[in-house]
C-alpha cells in the first residue's frame, strides 16, 4: 500500500515562508485582505508555527512549517456529519468542497488548526488571472478547506504513468511546498516504498511528530533541531 | 358565558377570554426584536459568517453557546413534570403545563441554532442524504428530534381534557378546539386511556431528555481539545440543563403569576418547594465544576493547564469568576436561608443562574478553542452585532411563542386542579394512611 | 352555551385523522432517513456497527411515541358516547 507522507528538517528549515507562498499559488489561496487577517482569518493551508523556548536574550527559536498532518487516524473525518472529509486508501485526508455544510465540526476536532474556514465569498483579483491553477476547485463561501498534499498533482502523475506505462516515480508526485523549499528541508514520498527518501529518514533517531501521544498517527514527520 | 363567570377556576380561563393593551404592546415589541433578527440572518446568508465575529481558531461562538444554553433551558420542562408525576407530588398540578410549554417552544428555537451556524445552510439536507452516523453532530439531530416529538405528544396528551373544556365553554377558537380535542367528552374509559399513555410517556420522556443533553456535552467530549475531552461532560452538561431549566422555569412562573393573576394558583408553597431543586442543583454544579477542574489542576497536564489559566487568571478570568459568583454563590446563600426564600429572593437567584448557565457554555466552548495545541496565533473572539441579534432574536421569539400560547391554550391545566380538588385530596389522604403502620395490628397481638 | 360537538363535521374529521398522521408521516421519514444512512454506511465501509447500534436505539422509541398517540387516537375515538 502506497502512504504518503512528508519528512521536515527542522535543522535546515530557515523559516522563510516559501513554501507558505508556493502553496498559495499552487492552490488558488485567496488573499482575503489585510482587515481580515487581523481577524485571524487567513486562509493559508501551509503555516509556519513558531516556537520560541527560553527568556530573552537566550531565546531558541524553532520554526515549523505545517502543512496537513493527514492523520492515519484523523480526529476531523470521524465527526463531519456528511462525508465531507474522509481517509482515502493512499492514507490522504480528503475534503470535499462541494459537499461540506459549513459545521467546522472538524476545524474543532483538528488538534493541529489545519482546516481553515471561508467565510466570505473567495475574491480572486483580475491580475491572479493567468496564473490561476486551472487544476484545482476554486472554494466558495462557507466551506471548510485544508492541504491536499497537492492530489492534483498526483492525479495528473499517475496518468502521465500510466501514458508512458511505467511505475510512478518519486520525483514525479512532489507537492508545491517540497518543491519551493530553497533549504531542501522538506522530503516528500511514500513511506512504505523502501526506495524512497522519506521511508529511511523516518527511522532517524531525530524523527519525531507533533503530540504523537494523541494517537491520531500524523504522516508528517519532523527532524528534530539540534544545537550545533 | 355567565354559567364560566361562576366557575371557581374562572381565572384560568381569563387570558384567553379577555386582552388588555399589555399583551399587544408585548407581542409587537417582542415582534420587532424577531424581524430584526430575521433581518441580521438575512445579511449573513448573503455575505457569509463572515459578519460574525469567529475566527479561524474560534470557530464556535455565540450560535454553539446558545444552541447548547436553550437546549439546556428545554430540559426545565419535560423533566420536572414527568418526574413530579411520577412521583405522585400534589404540588406539581399549577407547574406541569408552563414546564412542558417551556420545552416545547425552547427547544424548536435551540434546534434551530446549529442550522444557523453553518457557513452553507443550503446544503442542510445533505445530513439526511449523506449523513453518517458516527458524527456526534448527527446524534444531536436525532436526539433533538427525539426529544421534541417526545415533549409535543408530553404536552398535548394532557391538554387534551383542557381543550375540551375549552370547547364546550367557550365560543373563540371554536373549531379550533373541537379539531384539537379529538372528540374527548371526559368519560370514564377516555380518561382512563389518557392515564395510561401519560404513565407510559412519563417513563419514556425522563430517559430521552437525559440522553439529549449527554449527546450535547459529547459534541465537546468526543474531539480530543483540552479542556474538553473529558468524561464528566456528560452528566455535567445534564446537571446545568436541569439547573438553568428550574431557574427559567421559576422566572416564568413568577411572571406570569403577576401577569395574569394567578397567586391564588401558583402559591410562595409551590416557590418553596422548586426552589430547593434549584439549591440541589446549585450544590451539584459546583461539586462537578470543582472536580472537573481539580482533576484537571492537579493532573497538570500542561495543554490542561494552559486553558485552565485562561479561564483562571487569563482573559477569560472575569466571566469565569462571575459565572461562580452568579451560579453558586448568589443562589446558594439566597435559598439556603428562609429570609431570603421569598419570592423576590428566588426571582434574583433564578435570573443570576440563568446568566450564570450562559456563561457556563461561554466558559466550556470558547477558552478551548482560544488556546490551540500548536502555538499558532489566534485572535479574540469578539462577537458581532449580528450575533448578539440573533442571540436577541432567540430570547425574544421565546417570550412571544410563549405569550401566544397562553391566549389559546391555558398555562394552568384546569382539569388537573379540578381533579386535585375533586379526587386528589382523598387520594392523598388514603396514600398517607397507606404508608403509616397500622393500629389495630398492634393491638391485636396484645 | 352550545351542545358538545363529539361527531364533528367532514373538514374537522380530515384535519383530526391528518393530526394523527402527522406523527406517522414523522415516524416513516425517520426510518426511511436512518435506512440511508445505514445503507450509505454499508456502502462506503464507514462506522458500520456504530450506525446499527444508534439505529437500533433511535427506531424503537420514534414508534413507540408514534404508538402511544395513535393508541390515546382511537381510545378517545371508541370511547365517545354515541350522540
Amino acid at each position: 500500500m502506497t502512504k504518503w507522507g512528508m519528512v521536515i528538517d527542522l535543522n535546515k528549515c530557515t523559516g522563510c515562508g516559501a513554501c507558505v507562498n508556493a502553496c498559495r499559488i499552487e492552490n488558488n489561496i485567496p488573499n482575503v485582505g489585510e482587515e481580515e487577517a487581523q481577524k485571524g482569518r487567513a486562509l493559508d493551508w501551509m503555516q509556519i508555527v513558531t516556537e520560541y523556548e527560553g527568556e530573552y536574550p537566550d531565546v531558541r527559536v524553532t520554526h515549523i512549517p505545517r502543512p496537513c498532518f493527514q492523520c492515519d487516524n484523523p480526529p476531523c473525518t470521524k465527526v463531519c456529519p456528511v462525508h465531507a472529509t474522509f481517509l482515502n486508501e493512499e492514507g490522504l485526508v480528503g475534503q470535499v468542497y462541494y459537499r461540506c455544510i459549513g459545521c467546522r465540526f472538524c476545524m474543532a476536532a483538528c488538534p493541529y488548526s489545519a482546516k481553515k474556514f471561508n467565510y466570505f465569498e473567495p475574491d480572486i483579483p483580475e491580475s491572479y488571472e493567468g496564473i490561476r491553477n486551472p487544476d484545482v476547485t476554486r472554494r466558495m463561501k462557507g466551506v471548510v478547506e485544508k492541504c491536499s498534499f497537492c492530489h492534483h498533482r498526483l492525479s495528473l502523475a499517475k496518468d502521465l504513468a500510466r501514458f508512458e506505462n511505467r511505475e510512478l516515480r518519486e520525483e514525479d508526485f512532489q507537492p508545491a511546498c517540497v518543491e519551493s523549499c530553497p533549504a531542501d528541508a522538506m522530503t516528500f514520498g511514500d513511506l512504505e516504498n523502501p526506495d524512497h527518501r522519506v521511508a529511511t529518514l523516518i527511522h532517524s533517531s531525530r524523527a519525531f511528530r507533533l503530540d504523537e501521544e494523541l494517537g491520531t498517527d500524523p504522516k508528517v514527520y519532523y527532524l528534530k533541531k539540534e544545537d550545533k | 358565558m355567565d354559567a364560566l363567570r361562576k366557575d371557581p377556576d374562572y381565572t384560568l380561563y381569563r387570558p384567553i377570554l379577555e386582552s388588555d393593551r399589555r399583551f399587544y404592546w408585548a407581542i409587537g415589541f417582542l415582534g420587532a426584536v424577531v424581524v430584526w433578527a430575521i433581518v441580521m440572518y438575512i445579511r449573513q446568508l448573503v455575505y457569509g459568517l463572515g459578519v460574525t465575529g469567529l475566527n479561524r481558531t474560534v470557530t464556535w461562538g455565540f450560535y454553539i453557546i446558545n444552541f447548547v444554553f436553550f437546549i439546556g433551558v428545554s430540559h426545565a420542562g419535560t423533566l420536572i413534570s414527568a418526574i413530579l408525576r411520577l412521583s405522585q407530588a400534589e404540588w406539581r398540578r399549577p407547574i406541569t403545563r408552563m414546564a412542558e410549554v417551556i420545552t416545547a417552544i425552547v427547544l424548536a428555537i435551540g434546534g434551530l441554532h446549529p442550522i444557523i451556524d453553518l457557513g452553507r445552510p443550503d446544503r442542510v439536507l445533505n445530513v439526511f442524504f449523506y449523513g453518517r452516523l458516527q458524527s456526534p453532530l448527527l446524534w444531536d439531530v436525532t436526539a433533538i428530534s427525539l426529544y421534541f416529538t417526545a415533549s409535543t405528544v408530553y404536552l398535548y396528551v394532557p391538554l387534551i381534557p383542557d381543550i375540551a373544556l375549552l370547547r364546550d365553554h367557550t365560543t373563540k377558537f371554536k373549531k379550533l378546539y373541537t379539531w384539537l380535542s379529538w372528540g374527548y367528552v371526559g368519560t370514564e374509559r377516555q380518561k382512563h386511556v389518557l392515564e395510561r399513555a401519560m404513565s407510559i410517556l412519563m417513563v419514556v420522556v425522563i430517559p430521552v431528555a437525559v440522553s439529549v443533553h449527554t449527546v450535547i456535552s459529547y459534541i465537546f467530549s468526543m474531539t480530543l481539545q483540552s479542556g474538553w475531552h473529558s468524561t464528566i461532560f456528560g452528566p455535567y452538561f445534564v446537571t446545568g440543563a436541569i439547573f438553568s431549566g428550574t431557574a427559567t422555569l421559576l422566572v416564568v412562573m413568577i411572571f406570569f403569576r403577576k401577569f395574569y393573576h394567578l397567586e391564588n394558583y401558583l402559591k410562595e408553597i409551590h416557590f418553596q418547594y422548586l426552589s430547593v431543586l434549584l439549591l440541589v442543583f446549585a450544590l451539584l454544579w459546583g461539586y462537578f465544576t470543582f472536580s472537573e477542574f481539580l482533576t484537571g489542576i492537579y493532573g497538570n497536564e500542561p495543554m490542561e493547564m494552559r486553558v485552565i489559566q485562561f479561564k483562571f487568571s487569563g482573559a477569560y478570568a472575569p466571566f469565569f469568576w462571575m459565572m461562580v459568583l452568579l451560579n453558586f454563590v448568589i443562589p446558594v446563600i439566597i435559598l439556603a436561608f428562609k429570609k431570603l426564600k421569598k419570592i423576590p429572593g428566588i426571582l434574583v437567584a433564578s435570573f443570576s443562574v440563568i446568566i450564570g448557565m450562559w456563561l457556563e457554555r461561554l466558559i466550556i466552548i470558547v477558552p478551548s478553542l482560544s488556546n490551540p495545541r500548536l502555538p499558532v496565533v489566534s485572535e479574540p473572539y469578539i462577537p458581532s452585532l449580528t450575533e448578539w441579534s440573533l442571540f436577541a432574536g432567540g430570547v425574544a421569539a421565546f417570550c412571544m411563542m410563549f405569550l401566544l400560547f397562553s391566549k389559546v391554550f391555558p398555562l394552568i391545566s384546569i382539569w388537573e386542579i379540578k381533579d386535585g380538588r375533586a379526587e386528589g385530596l382523598e387520594a392523598v389522604k388514603e396514600r398517607l394512611e397507606s404508608y403509616l403502620p397500622d393500629t389495630d395490628v398492634a393491638g391485636e397481638g396484645a | 352555551m352550545s351542545e358538545p360537538k363529539t361527531n364533528p363535521s367532514g373538514l374537522i374529521f380530515f384535519l383530526q385523522i391528518f393530526s394523527i398522521s402527522l406523527i406517522w408521516i414523522m415516524v416513516v421519514s425517520v426510518i426511511t432517513w436512518i435506512l440511508n444512512l445505514i445503507s450509505l454506511s454499508r456502502y462506503l465501509h464507514d462506522a458500520q456497527n456504530a450506525t446499527l447500534i444508534i439505529s437500533l436505539v433511535v427506531l424503537p422509541i420514534f414508534t413507540l411515541l408514534a404508538g402511544i398517540l395513535t393508541y390515546v387516537f382511537i381510545g378517545i375515538r371508541k370511547a365517545r358516547p354515541h350522540d
